[in-house]
């Protein structure tokens, strides 16, 4: 093998994730643009505290974060930022399904873009440095287990063991300039739907492998809705002035694992990262 | 004349001396009824708590150094009954804790370390899984209620944690640890074959008398245990934040692509 074949191994590791076996026809019916309106209504359980429930282990599918905007690059690597196919983008606004970057983002973008495959250390998504992810990448990248207690949604996601709390609540936020890998989110519930809009985020992550990056301007405002016992609705959108011409949304299927008597094990990421060192300092470097 | 205040002074202050060292007591029965509970009945331990103590930096009695608190231990017996190859192993990580403590490389701190690192913590608590988040390095412990341990080789960094409830106290079990974890930065170390049980009892709305027993008969020639006090947290609005101690270093190679 090569090295940048070898290289391409390590990198998608990071970007791909071993998830329960689903349905995946019905899953490809779901990514398209029917929206859960035109369903049969779904009668949504609560919890105790009266929350409609969301609560179990949940996971995006079809899975992995390797590039937003084209995900037939999963698996492959390599394709080229103008030609990006858009047929296989999570966007579903811009029409196009492309990222709105600013000119000067366009070509930063491009850069990390055209070396994902063999990157310099700035060109490396921080998710194989085993970094938070930041939101929302933390929800799409792997499985995550949901909690509610009153006041307040906690999600575990498996990757690296990171972690959002998201109160109920309208208590004040941090100070602007405190920027952190996860935010700060609030949440509240309209109808079913759960809206999170979470603020004070690092410019750190990025959104998948292949670069798409931002700005700490970053806004995320999302929207969770289960529309039966194994699928939740979930929209995301993006607003960064900084980075964008207008904001973006991206829409996502989750369903449910259903295994009986399942646990979030341990993710040791950062201890377990071996090759990191290697793939930023070898010689031809 | 005799003066007994004399001497009931002199009883006194060694009673005093004695229970300074212990929690003050308080009546058993008020104490239980301002636990808060959940709809089962059980302490309602969810919220976000912290130790006030110096064992992050040594778990027995230690005088201050640069850079180190004083502190009375948090040993039973302040003694940890190391076997003579694991002593002259502790001394050798002290020796060279700036290099071997594993904490320098920000790694998971293991258990019990991370529930008395100098960082908060919160504890969400469910009826079939309590999880505590900490701030330090996002760690967490995920602990399974009335389940039993998974069988066969695992070793994990935090160990499995099966939790029970006895009355009012949370009974945890963990096991299945690494080697690769300290007790402190002392270089206080443990086997794969540590088997600990913790015990986390509530005293009132507000601390949690917290006691763990440690056993590996690779390492030591008998169990021995520590206590020390959890305390609630009480600021308003207080929320996690976040220690990314191994992303400090590489941040700035960053910059270039952030810079228009």
């Amino acid at each position: 093998m090569t090295l940048t074949q070898s290289i391409a191994k390590a990198v998608l590791a990071a970007a791909c994730v071993v998830l329960p076996i689903t349905d995946a026809a019905a899953d490809q019916t779901a990514t398209s643009r029917q929206t859960a309106a035109s369903k049969q209504p779904y009668t949504q359980p609560r919890t105790p505290d009266g929350q409609p429930d969301i609560r179990g282990f949940w996971h995006i599918v079809p899975a992995g974060s390797y590039s937003l905007e084209d995900q037939s690059l999963q698996g492959l690597g390599g394709g080229d930022f103008e030609t990006r196919r858009p047929g296989g983008t999570r966007l579903v606004d811009p029409p196009d399904g492309k990222i709105p970057y600013q000119p000067w983002a366009a070509a930063k973008a491009k850069d990390i873009y055209d070396h994902h495959m063999d990157p310099k250390p700035h060109q490396l998504d921080p998710q194989s440095r085993c970094w938070l992810q930041g939101v929302p990448r933390a929800m799409y990248q792997s499985e995550s287990n949901y909690l509610q207690t009153p006041g307040q949604i906690v999600i575990l996601h498996d990757y690296s063991h990171s972690y959002r709390v998201i109160p109920l609540d309208n208590r004040p936020r941090l100070p602007e300039h405190m920027k952190l890998f996860m935010g700060d989110a609030r949440g509240r519930w309209e109808g079913n739907t759960l809206v999170i809009e979470t603020t004070n985020l690092n410019d750190l992550p990025w959104f998948d492998l292949v670069g798409s990056f931002h700005s700490d301007a970053l806004r995320v405002t999302e929207r969770l809705t289960r529309v039966d016992d194994a699928t939740m609705d979930y929209v995301v959108l993006i607003e960064d002035p900084k980075m964008y011409t207008r904001p973006w949304t991206m829409r996502f299927v989750m369903k449910r694992n259903t295994e009986a008597n399942w646990e979030q094990w341990e993710h040791a990421c950062h201890e377990g990262e071996r090759s990191l060192d290697r793939l930023l300092t070898r010689p031809e470097r | 004349m005799r003066n007994r205040f004399a001497g009931s002074t002199v009883v006194a202050a060694a009673a005093l001396a004695v229970f300074s060292l212990m929690p003050v007591p308080a009546v058993g029965q008020t104490a239980s009824a301002t636990i808060p509970r959940t709809a089962d009945g059980h302490p309602d331990l969810s919220g976000i708590w912290q130790v006030m103590n110096t064992a992050a930096w040594d778990i027995q009695s230690h005088s201050a150094q640069q850079g180190v608190p004083a502190g009375i231990g948090v040993v039973d017996g302040d003694e940890i009954p190391y076997t003579p190859a694991a002593a002259a192993r502790k001394k050798a990580n002290y020796d060279n804790r700036g290099t071997l403590d594993p904490e320098t490389k920000c790694y998971l701190p293991g258990v019990p370390r991370v529930m008395y690192m100098p960082f908060p913590f919160q504890i969400v608590q469910t009826p079939t899984l309590m999880t505590v988040l900490f701030e330090y390095a996002h760690a967490v412990r995920n602990i399974f209620m009335n389940t039993p341990h998974p069988t066969g080789l695992i070793d994990w960094w935090m160990g499995d944690s099966r939790g029970r409830w006895e009355g009012d106290t949370l009974v945890i079990d963990v096991t299945h640890f690494n080697a690769d974890t300290w007790f402190d930065r002392a270089g206080n170390f443990h086997s794969e074959e540590m088997h600990l049980v913790e015990r986390l009892t509530p005293f009132g709305p507000d601390r949690i008398d917290y006691e763990v027993t440690i056993e590996d008969p690779r390492v030591f020639t008998r169990p021995w245990k520590m206590s020390m006090i959890l305390y609630r947290h009480a600021e308003r609005n207080l929320r996690l934040l976040e220690y990314e101690c191994y992303s400090f270093e590489g941040q700035e190679i960053y910059k270039p692509i952030h810079t228009p």
